[in-house]
């Protein structure tokens, strides 16, 4: 005979102020199999914990409902304080009366109806619950940090310095991502590439580092503590091992003229070549679309040049497994493509740029050895005028939100370009200045201040040019009046979006994203760099546009996460997973390609003299996590989930 | 030499070599139109074989007979095109293997039997991918059509009358090859999912999962169509699921032997318009 306890809790006023808790408790306490039902402010507090295993060693009660919040809240609270008073915790259910209920409705008789009957449903299902016990797993204690930007770097570091094994991809033949472009940073000035390199060299070095570079991840299988990771090594077509970087095929490379991505075009590599100076690691890459070898037949020549014999045209890429228990994804952004701006001229004009152009003119590494000088003549330029939000905050062109570092390295542009072009005037459009953060905006008070950046606070609706002249036609907002400002090159600070093929990987390693390609953390307050798949954690701007500080800071969170994981040999698991009904399964297999986890066999069911009588399928408990898709697809009724049994599904629908 | 007789002579041939210990083919009926399934497993008996534009069912059923095809030994199938896609189906729901069956393959055009090439599953394939673009007949359409324009409130009504006719009978699941588990849902009574009354609401629920059963499988045979005691358009429901399948995911059920079930499988650019 069943003997339930409801506890039906008032949430401060969050669920008391829209259901009437004392006609709940009064209607539930009449319903057959319940011999407790209360009220309590609070029940997830110490006294109302209290109340509830009190009211089981009483009562000897063998089943709890809890009429509160949603289950992700409070479930684990309530199942230790059952496992406590000696019921088993899965014969606890929790009753949405909070999220599904007092929150989304108004009037206060319906509201307290459907808190019935959804408390009523629970109640029915709980009677059917059974005992169940947490499964073990072990756990792999090796991370996956998928993205060598600073981000990337940072959690890895982290990870290794913890003692645990961090193997770091990177799909650019070398780790340092958007950070090693950069000139200075704000809001200490600090050359980018000097705070950087040294952690590049150290996460080459570290003893629990792997790092691949030009590398891709295909594929991942498995789930928390148990990823199985396929990862693409394309090919150098020069030996990792042997290569000492001497540099001397790049300078044979009869192939020249080719467009550096790194510099953004604004320099050239060879078909053979390290993206830049202090690449790590420092061993070329052949760019087979280029290179006149893989194109004609002939050349080889760095082949010859090499000392070593490092170069091997041969080379294939391969698929490498690699086993593990977390997975860090920390892919980074991309500067959004500015040619949606027809209206600035970007594309046409060779000295309308972006920020990140001006980032390699301003940096001491870059094509004009840090100099200012403008794109279309090499001239310096005199007057410089910014354009801040060109794509950010613009729902026209699909970009809604603050992209966040612009109006920081703005400041910072101008500020360095005071400091190169001594007579140089600046002009910096803007529509607000969001210097939020520590020393932010003392750093742009003194760009306007000491560096004299001009702000006209508005939209530039037009740039074109006139006499080699580019003209900036605007509004400014502050004076109520059109501004037109001569200009010899225009800086666009364009939108960081996300990488052009983030929604592809994120469907590939199964996770969530937003409406940009953004990835979507489980929740923005409380779980920032967990997605909604356990086991595969986020940082940096693959999340949502961050700077320097913050990409840092949420990767050191995401390692955090990922030691605690690691902090035990075996995991725990929910008993929720799927069993299958020899006696009627129809081995259509749907159910096997169907599961995500790969977590479903045949299995031969043979008579006594061993043949084989038919071949059914069989759900390995250890790698079941319990989704479901198996009892949805199988057309037979013959897979059910522990703790959703159909049973238990049927009696909650048929008690609304 | 007509195709009726050149088939009796291949199947004579095929059952004295031993090639095969079965023949599933067609009879004569019970009237002059009507043809019943033989079941032939010696060549004296291929005289009983009648090929014609009357042999409209779709034997593919009966290869998953129980035990049918567990001892290895091969068998011999007249089926239409229809039938060949059915059976590439089972053959991917791991049901039978296609190469313990000989089909002999043919089709209706103009109101005479015209004979298929080839007696592998494996052979059709080009055929069956050129049925892809060919719909339902022009009458069938015109009814498909109405029901499309239809507002859902109308179609509901539409379907309420339709099912209301229902006996629960079954007949539609016994004469499909898609039906072939060993234990229906509808035979669940624990928890009794689908109300087994004839009443709306469980005829509702036992037409309405059979569709959902049969979507990505169906292969518009009309088997349901026909047996339907009451005259329910069955092939009309089943007929917009399939269209559902080719539109959203490209699936033309039966193409081959080991092509994916479309609601198993997840591919990369899947559409995702249903997900909010």
């Amino acid at each position: 005979m069943a003997k339930i306890g409801v506890f039906v809790c008032h949430c401060g006023e969050n669920i008391a102020s829209m259901v009437d808790t004392s006609k709940l408790v009064h209607a539930i306490g009449e319903h057959p199999g319940v011999t407790v039902a209360s009220e309590y402010k609070y029940f997830c507090s110490d006294p109302g914990q209290e109340t509830v295993k009190k009211a089981i060693r009483e009562n000897g009660l063998t089943g709890v409902v809890v009429a509160a919040c949603s289950p992700r809240m409070h479930e684990q609270t309530f199942r230790k304080a059952c496992a406590e008073a000696g019921l088993n915790p899965y014969m606890l259910e929790l009753a949405n009366i909070r999220e599904q209920c007092s929150w989304v409705h108004t009037d206060k008789d319906e509201a307290t109806g459907k808190a019935i009957e959804i408390t009523r449903s629970l109640v029915e299902k709980v009677k059917r619950n059974n005992d169940l016990k947490p499964i073990s797993v072990p756990v792999t204690r090796r991370a996956m940090v998928i993205g060598g930007g600073v981000a990337g770097i940072q959690a890895a570091l982290d990870i290794a310095a913890a003692g645990r094994e961090v193997v770091l991809v990177e799909r650019e033949p070398s780790i340092g991502g958007h950070m090693a472009q950069l000139s200075e940073t704000f809001p200490t000035l600090d050359c980018s590439q000097c705070i950087l390199t040294p952690r590049m060299v150290e996460a080459v070095q570290h003893p629990n580092i792997t790092v691949m570079t030009y590398s891709e991840v295909e594929e991942v299988d498995g789930y928390i503590g148990n990823f199985t990771v396929k990862v693409r090594r394309k090919a150098r077509y020069v030996r990792m091992e042997t290569c000492t970087g001497c540099g001397d095929c790049i300078q044979k490379c009869p192939v020249k003229k080719i467009p550096s991505n790194f510099e953004c075009g604004l320099g050239n590599r060879k078909a053979i070549y390290t993206p830049f100076a202090q690449a790590v690691p420092n061993v070329p890459v052949i760019d087979r679309e280029h290179c006149l070898y893989f194109k004609t037949g002939k050349c080889k020549i760095c082949e010859k040049s090499c000392q070593i014999d490092s170069i091997d045209f041969d080379q294939q890429d391969r698929i490498e497994t690699i086993e593990v228990g977390a997975i860090v994804v920390a892919t980074g952004f991309q500067v959004q493509d500015t040619a949606m701006y027809g209206e600035y001229g970007y594309g046409r004009y060779k000295d309308v740029v972006t920020g990140l152009h001006f980032e390699r003119l301003a940096s001491a590494s870059g094509p004009t050895s840090g100099k200012i000088l403008r794109p279309s003549d090499g001239k310096e330029p005199e007057t410089v005028v910014f354009i801040q939000c060109a794509g950010s905050r613009d729902a026209s062109k699909g970009m809604k939100y603050c992209s966040k570092i612009c109006c920081m390295y703005t400041a910072k542009h101008a500020m360095l370009y005071a400091h190169k072009v001594h007579h140089g005037k600046s002009q910096i459009f803007y529509m607000d200045i969001r210097a939020a953060g520590k020393g932010y905006d003392e750093f742009t008070r003194r760009a306007i201040e000491e560096d004299e950046a001009g702000y006209i606070r508005g939209r530039v609706s037009k740039v074109f040019e006139e006499n080699g002249k580019l003209i900036v036609r605007g509004a400014d907002t502050l004076l109520g009046r059109p501004v037109e400002v001569v200009a010899d090159m225009v800086v666009l600070a364009t939108a960081m979006v996300p990488q052009s093929d983030a929604k592809d990987f994120a469907k590939r390693i199964g996770i969530g994203y937003d409406e940009y390609g953004f990835y979507n953390e489980a929740h923005l307050k409380l779980r920032p760099v967990e997605t909604a798949t356990a086991g595969i954690y986020l940082c940096g701007a693959c999340q949502s546009p961050k700077d320097i500080p913050d990409s840092v800071a949420q990767a050191s969170a995401a390692a955090a996460k990922v030691l605690g994981l690691f902090s035990k040999e075996q995991l725990e698991r929910e008993p929720v997973i799927a069993s299958v009904t020899d006696a009627t399964c129809a081995g259509c297999w749907g159910c096997v390609i169907a599961c995500p986890y790969n977590a479903i066999d045949r299995k031969d069911i043979t008579d006594r003299n061993g043949n084989v009588v038919k071949r059914v399928a069989s759900v390995n408990p250890g790698l079941c996590q319990g989704c479901g898709t198996c009892v949805t697809f199988c057309r037979s009724n013959s897979i059910d989930l522990a703790g959703f049994t159909e049973k238990q599904i049927f009696a909650e629908v048929m008690a609304l | 030499m007509g195709i009726q007789e050149q088939y009796r002579k291949e199947a004579a041939e095929l059952l004295s070599s031993g090639a095969v210990k079965l023949v599933i083919g067609y009879g004569e009926g019970t009237t002059a139109d009507r043809r019943r399934p033989v079941f032939i497993r010696s060549a004296e008996y291929v005289g009983r074989l009648v090929l014609d534009a009357n042999c409209v069912a779709n034997l593919s059923a009966y290869l998953v007979q129980e035990g049918l095809l567990s001892d290895g030994k091969k068998v011999a199938a007249f089926l239409k095109p229809e039938g060949i896609r059915s059976m590439n189906i089972l053959a991917a729901e791991a049901q039978l293997d296609p190469e313990q069956v000989v089909i002999l393959g043919f089709d209706i055009e103009a109101g005479q039997a015209t004979s298929l090439s080839g007696r592998n599953a494996s052979d059709f394939t080009a055929l069956i991918g050129s049925l892809k673009a060919s719909g339902l007949s022009p009458e069938l359409q015109k009814e498909a059509d109405r029901l499309e324009h239809m507002g859902s409130a109308d179609r509901f009504e539409y379907w309420k009358a339709q099912f209301s006719k229902c006996i629960k009978c079954y007949a539609c699941r016994q004469v499909c090859p898609m039906c072939y588990c060993r234990r229906c849902i509808v035979d669940v009574n624990q928890p009794q999912w689908i109300n087994t009354s004839s009443h709306t609401l469980g005829n509702f629920e036992w037409n309405i999962i059979r569709a959902f059963h049969l979507a990505g499988r169906c292969v518009a045979c009309g088997g349901c169509d026909r047996s339907c005691p009451v005259n329910i358009p069955l092939r009309l429901i089943n007929h917009r699921m399939a269209k559902e399948a080719l539109d959203t995911f490209g699936h033309f059920a039966g193409e081959s032997a080991d092509q994916k079930p479309v609601l198993a499988t997840f591919r990369q650019d899947d559409p995702e318009t249903f997900i909010l």
